[in-house]
């Protein structure tokens, strides 16, 4: 097998795998941002890394060793920040950093014990020739997970964004719908991590779920719309990272970055354009 | 036979009661005023009602209604305008009691959906967003989810503060109704004349009942001086309720 055919096989695969994060992550990111818990997805990716490291101590580099641990911290930390959500006494974005950055720091105190530079970095910033087969069944199965939950409870998860005080006088289970939302998260970026690299899979959430608020109104639309999104940015990072020759991860949230400043300049919805004074009115 | 019945019902929060010792019942299939003097508890009582909030001591009898005959409407609305959400899916909220968390909305419920969009006249305004409606509409929207909901005891706090005149007389059209379909409503309230006009019970709260009963009678000039003068005695922490000739902290009972 020549060079160039390995070349094309990874690529193809690692494209496999953003598109399914694409169809899981963002309809996601767009929850999380409409419930101004932008915040979760950077604190999340932070809690799996010293899940990683632990990992990494017991097993060394074994990849299903190291995915396993890092589920095992975002799980954690998505139980840890439901029960935190229900004290009144501390807003639910600061509850949130505090989580963030401790695991941020015992991440760093563990991995810079135990592993080199180049491994921290690959955990960060991805490598994407690191989609191999269980990858990819863990990130579809990441993407269904959501879709079908989301199918099951858009009208819970929906409710509790918009309206939680009417929830909680419907007897509504709020804990159990937040405990779910926190779990997707959590598979979603350990689906991506490896790849992509934690950083960067939480810009792939949130970054075309920000974006897609210039397009539609609705979140039905709003989560199409940064599916969508999430998946030409990844496409295009992929491509373009194989033609300079560098890992995708952070050409993709590049991709996404400047999907936003298109939307952000042109999208239909309270966009720049949208809101400069428009003179046809001002005549009529 | 009653409706709601309060026994011997305190209310408070981080155990400073803010409602004492509540004894009696809103009548049945009929419109019922809360008034009072700021701080009086209404809100308080209100929110005890529905269940969001649990008493210190006593308790309530919804008469064997359950949570999902309940519809209750709280002052500051608390909706999340940024959320990306339609007035459709606002409205269709109104389902949950029913549907719950898996259940599939009928043809019937967007028939009752569509019903109650006309019933508020927002029809042609479903697909609009949440954060794209007046003030107005977005009381008319929540009116409407209220009559999706087709609950047995209906909860207003304030329903038409900051609202226009036009919008206030539809609303008021609507909730003059639910009587006749066998409602019993709830409406806490600072503006007597609109009581005087709309409801036929009312409790007049400062805290305690001061008085409880038909609405011409409760409202006599006697009673509201009364109130008056027992809200400008309250100071701002009180934890100390005065009854039947003793006083006693409410915290250590609980």
């Amino acid at each position: 097998m020549s060079g160039a055919v390995v070349e094309a096989a990874l690529l193809k695969s690692a494209a496999a795998g953003a598109l399914s994060l694409a169809f899981g992550g963002a309809p996601l990111g767009v929850l999380l941002i409409a419930r101004r818990m932008s915040l979760v997805g950077d604190a999340m990716s932070h809690a799996i890394l010293p899940g990683v490291a632990i990992a990494f101590l017991i097993t060394g580099p074994d990849p299903v060793g190291l995915t396993i641990g890092a589920l095992i911290a975002a799980f954690v930390v998505a139980g840890a920040s439901t029960a935190m959500s229900r004290l009144r006494a501390v807003p639910e974005d600061a509850s949130f950093a505090v989580f963030y950055l401790a695991a941020l720091a015992l991440g760093v105190v563990l991995i810079g014990k135990v592993a080199s530079a180049n491994f921290t970095q690959a955990l960060l910033f991805g490598e994407a020739g690191s989609f191999d087969r269980e990858s990819l069944i863990l990130a579809a199965s990441a993407a269904t997970a959501t879709l079908v939950s989301l199918a099951l409870f858009v009208r819970g998860f929906l409710g509790e964004g918009a309206d939680p005080v009417f929830m909680r006088a419907s007897r509504a289970p709020g804990w159990a719908l937040h405990l779910l939302l926190m779990m997707l998260v959590a598979l979603n970026l350990v689906a991506g991590f490896r790849a992509f690299g934690a950083l960067m899979t939480v810009g792939l959430m949130m970054i075309p779920a920000a974006a897609a608020r210039f397009w539609a109104r609705g979140y039905a639309g709003q989560a199409g719309a940064a599916v969508l999104i999430s998946a030409l940015a990844s496409l295009t990072g992929i491509l373009l990272a194989a033609v300079i020759q560098i890992e995708p991860g952070a050409v993709m949230t590049l991709a996404a970055a400047t999907a936003f400043a298109v939307s952000a300049l042109a999208g239909p919805r309270g966009s720049l354009i949208q809101s400069l004074p428009c003179r046809p009115h001002l005549e009529g | 036979m009653n409706g709601v019945r309060l026994h011997n019902l305190t209310l408070g929060y981080e155990r400073h009661p803010a409602v004492h010792h509540l004894e009696g019942a809103f009548a049945q299939g009929r419109l019922n005023a809360i008034v009072g003097p700021n701080g009086s508890g209404k809100s308080t009582l209100l929110k005890g009602i529905a269940g969001a909030l649990a008493p210190l001591s006593g308790r309530i009898d919804l008469a064997g209604l359950a949570a999902r005959d309940v519809a209750y409407l709280p002052q500051d609305n608390g909706v999340a305008r940024a959320f990306p959400m339609t007035l459709e899916t606002l409205v269709s909220l109104g389902l949950w009691g029913r549907r719950g968390l898996f259940g599939a909305v009928s043809a019937a419920d967007r028939a009752a959906i569509a019903a109650a969009f006309a019933a508020v006249g927002l029809t042609g305004l479903e697909q609009r967003g949440i954060d794209e409606v007046s003030g107005g509409q977005l009381q008319r929207a929540l009116f409407a989810r209220v009559l999706v909901q087709d609950a047995r005891l209906i909860l207003l706090d304030e329903p038409f503060a900051a609202l226009d005149g036009r919008t206030t007389a539809d609303l008021i059209a609507l909730i003059r109704r639910w009587p006749g379909e066998g409602r019993t409503v709830l409406i806490v309230s600072h503006d007597l004349d609109l009581v005087r006009s709309l409801c036929t019970q009312t409790l007049l709260l400062t805290r305690e009942a001061v008085a409880w009963g038909d609405t011409d009678m409760v409202l006599g000039a006697e009673n509201l001086l009364r109130a008056r003068r027992l809200s400008e005695g309250w100071a701002d922490d009180a934890a100390i309720c005065h009854h039947d000739g003793h006083d006693h902290p409410h915290g250590q009972a609980a």
